[in-house]
């Protein structure tokens, strides 16, 4: 009963901490949407596209349909100035030139070169060289047509095109299909579906630790020292602390499981297996709040190695970018953090639509995390309550 | 002078005696970027392993083979071949292969006319990119089939007999398309992920000093010292100057450590170590005066901490130090652009690419003094609402 007035007590003072909520609700969302909204697109080359000045209806006919092509991502720039600018600063894969002179020249039936920019060293650019000249070949079959045809009757350029047009539609070419292989994925679905898990991962840590500073604080400021006064044991003291901050964490994370699905349309599979999920990361959290709380001196020291150490392991487990891209060596290191563990779990079950058996394995390392942590954390607390009045 | 260089000098002392001080500042951006280096070491090459399948066996096949081993996508594209279709989708599904292209029996036949079956380009969903670039290259080398039989029937379409058609598809086999692209190389530096995230991170964790800054005033605030030296011949400016001289100090130290340390260690490059000077000085400059905003906002240590870390949260969210801006939306970009390390992180961008001096560093330096000089201003109004009874 006393562990609960414990708990209560902390659960209030946190509730009513503006600055508390900020960071457990507001900024994790924020930075979702942020994360979320420059995660996505990446099956898309980004294109430049500077339209020729004097738009005949063939450059208008090319500059659309590289606007239109679904494997590039295409913006305008007025000036080719502007979009080099834009190349230099890797905001762009390439930049496609229309020239000026393109009506004239297949009108003249001469040859026409459509430069395309990019970065010599960086080959994602060539790639989307590539992807530009699928569409530029495109265009360019319907102009040899037109000339083609129009060479052979002595008609004008203009009727064959239009004629090329239509016969295309009706000349079966050969196509191109697509045809997904591996319909497992090793990552997380792009967009929010992969800001959404890895912020719950990163915020719900982050926020345990950085509670650990009120636990510092309420030992300075002497309130566990008049509480062991009175007949309240120290482990009553380390339980009632200890369940606020789960209750805490698991708040937070239901909170953005909540926000996740109702605005971000995440789907977070399997609802036993999230569940358990949740839970277990919900402990390794409390655990290492608790543990900073009975391990740091000030609420300074909290404030300071708090963010910088759950930054720092949410980017080796993976929170901040797949750990498939990172080298071999970093995976592994990378799996030294819980974090990795519960973002391997949420791959699981976001992108192969995992149960609880599927993720048994991960569970089973984070539970041994979190027992590992808790029990410490109980040590530590209690060791520090009761030999030095918990100062 | 002498008391304002006191003033700071205590301040600073105090404040590197406090080890949660190094760590913000000193250890954790070099940590974090540090580990940014390691894990894209190298990884901003794009690259695409793809497996072809020639079930046709005829020239045309060979034709797009060839295409796949052309000396322009050599260090983009590397080709592995394939017996049977089941060998490629085996090698896709391991992730041997980022995608596979199938070249169907009788592709050659389909040059002479007649049906075609579709050329297949087996992908994976891991790897959007590189099956985008397999359709692409696919795609343009088959461009050219298409359009010699367009010819044809365009030709028909126009009014030549039916019975050349023999004729024109020998004559339009030898056809060449009218239309075609040419990479050109720009002479810039290429982006390296480490001149970005280094200043970053650093930006990051020196805009954390503000929270310090702002919650040190209240301490002494409440602690008499305050006062105590309002009660020497120390006036009140001395006493403001010194302490914002010590904040810069600590907040400059911090960015040119994670600078020299990202060059030095992790290959770093900007073109200009005075335009990376001149934008950490600028920095520091808004550092000052962010904490003097929040002083003059709220009353106690706690609110001090709360509201500090809020706006370094806010600003560093808006200011692309959690993304990589360029590769995020125009909007956000944008946005960028209201604040002071959004700018800072344009101008280590521009300097990261190769240009130098006041086209790097012009835009940025005036957008950082823009926001400074709004902070300014609002700090002294609250500060003058504050003493207007």
């Amino acid at each position: 009963m006393t562990a609960l007035a414990v708990t209560s007590a902390t659960l209030a003072r946190v509730l009513r901490d503006r600055t508390a909520l900020f960071f457990m609700v507001l900024l994790p969302v924020a930075i979702i949407v942020v994360i979320g909204v420059t995660v996505s697109g990446f099956d898309q080359f980004r294109i430049g596209l500077v339209p020729a000045a004097r738009n005949g209806p063939v450059a208008g006919e090319l500059t659309s349909e590289l606007q239109e092509a679904p494997g590039l991502r295409a913006r305008t720039y007025d000036t080719a100035a502007d979009a080099r600018t834009a190349l230099r600063r890797a905001e762009l894969d390439a930049v496609v030139v229309v020239p000026n002179s393109l009506d004239a020249d297949v009108r003249a039936g001469r040859s026409v070169t459509v430069p395309v920019l990019v970065e010599p060293s960086g080959s994602a650019g060539h790639g989307a060289v590539s992807s530009v000249s699928a569409v530029v070949a495109e265009h360019a079959a319907r102009l040899q047509a037109a000339r083609f045809a129009s060479d052979e009757t002595d008609g004008s350029f203009d009727d064959a095109l239009a004629l090329a047009r239509t016969a295309e539609r009706a000349a079966s070419p050969i196509v191109v299909r697509s045809e997904t292989v591996n319909g497992q994925s090793d990552f997380l679905p792009l967009g929010y579906s992969y800001s959404t898990p890895t912020m719950l991962v990163l915020f719900v840590f982050i926020n345990a630790l950085a509670g650990g500073a009120a636990i510092v604080q309420t030992r300075r400021t002497g309130v566990y020292a008049r509480a062991l006064a009175a007949p309240v044991a120290a482990r009553t003291l380390v339980f009632g602390e200890t369940v606020a901050y789960l209750l805490l964490a698991a708040l937070q994370s239901l909170l953005i499981v909540g926000i996740g699905a109702l605005a971000f349309d995440v789907k977070w599979g399997d609802p036993l297996a999230a569940g358990a999920l949740v839970t277990v990361w919900a402990l390794v959290g409390t655990g290492a709040g608790v543990l900073a709380g009975a391990l740091f001196r000030t609420p300074e020291q909290v404030h300071a190695i708090g963010p910088a150490l759950g930054i720092g392991m949410g980017m080796l487990g993976g929170c901040m970018w797949p750990l498939a891209v990172v080298p071999d060596w970093l995976r592994s290191a990378g799996h030294a953090v819980p974090h990795a563990w519960a973002v391997d779990a949420w791959t699981t079950l976001l992108s192969r639509d995992g149960d609880l058996a599927a993720i048994l394995r991960d569970l089973g390392v984070l539970a041994a995390f979190a027992t590992a942590l808790l029990t410490l954390a109980s040590l530590a607390l209690r060791h520090r309550l009761t030999t030095s009045a918990g100062a | 002078m002498r008391v304002v260089l006191a003033i700071a000098a205590k301040d600073l002392r105090q404040r590197l005696r406090d080890r949660s001080a190094w760590v913000i500042v000193f250890l954790a951006p070099v940590l974090i970027s540090a580990l940014m280096a390691m894990a894209f070491n190298n990884n901003d090459e794009f690259r695409a392993n793809l497996g072809v399948v020639d079930l046709d066996r005829g020239p045309a096949a060979t034709g797009l083979t060839q295409v796949l081993d052309s000396p322009e996508l050599e260090g983009t594209v590397h080709v592995r071949s394939y017996d049977a279709e089941a060998a490629a989708r085996r090698a896709v599904d391991a992730g041997d292969v980022h995608a596979a292209i199938v070249v169907p029996a009788g592709f050659t036949e389909s040059l002479h006319g007649g049906g075609a079956e579709p050329v297949r380009v087996l992908d994976s969903v891991d790897y959007g990119l590189q099956a985008q670039l397999a359709r692409a290259i696919t795609e343009s080398y088959v461009a050219q089939v298409n359009a010699d039989r367009l010819s044809v029937a365009t030709a028909v379409a126009t009014g030549v007999p039916e019975t050349g058609i023999p004729e024109l598809a020998a004559k339009a086999a030898l056809l060449r398309l009218p239309e075609e692209v040419r990479a050109q190389g720009l002479p810039d530096d290429p982006l390296k992920v480490i001149s970005y995230f280094g200043p970053s991170m650093g930006m990051f964790f020196v805009l954390f000093t503000v929270g310090f800054g702002a919650r040190g005033y209240f301490i002494e605030q409440q602690q008499g010292t305050l006062d105590r030296i309002a009660a020497a011949p120390v006036g009140r400016g001395s006493l403001l100057l010194g302490k914002s001289l010590s904040t810069f100090v600590y907040s400059l130290a911090g960015l040119a450590t994670v600078t020299v340390v990202s060059w030095l260690a992790f290959d770093a490059s900007w073109a200009d170590p005075v335009g990376v000077a001149a934008l950490s000085v600028a920095m520091a400059v808004c550092v000052v005066c962010l904490t003097a905003l929040v002083i003059s906002l709220v009353r106690t240590e706690q609110q001090a901490q709360g509201l500090a870390s809020i706006l370094v949260f806010a600003l560093v969210l808006l200011g692309g130090n959690f993304v990589f801006a360029s590769g995020t939306t125009p909007a956000i970009r944008t946005l960028a652009l209201f604040t002071p390390n959004g700018w800072a992180l344009r101008g280590f961008t521009d300097l990261g690419t190769g240009v130098r001096g006041w086209d790097a560093v012009g835009a940025p330096l005036l957008g950082i003094a823009a926001f400074s000089l709004v902070v300014v201003a609002v700090t002294a109004l609250l500060l003058r609402l504050r003493r207007t009874p």
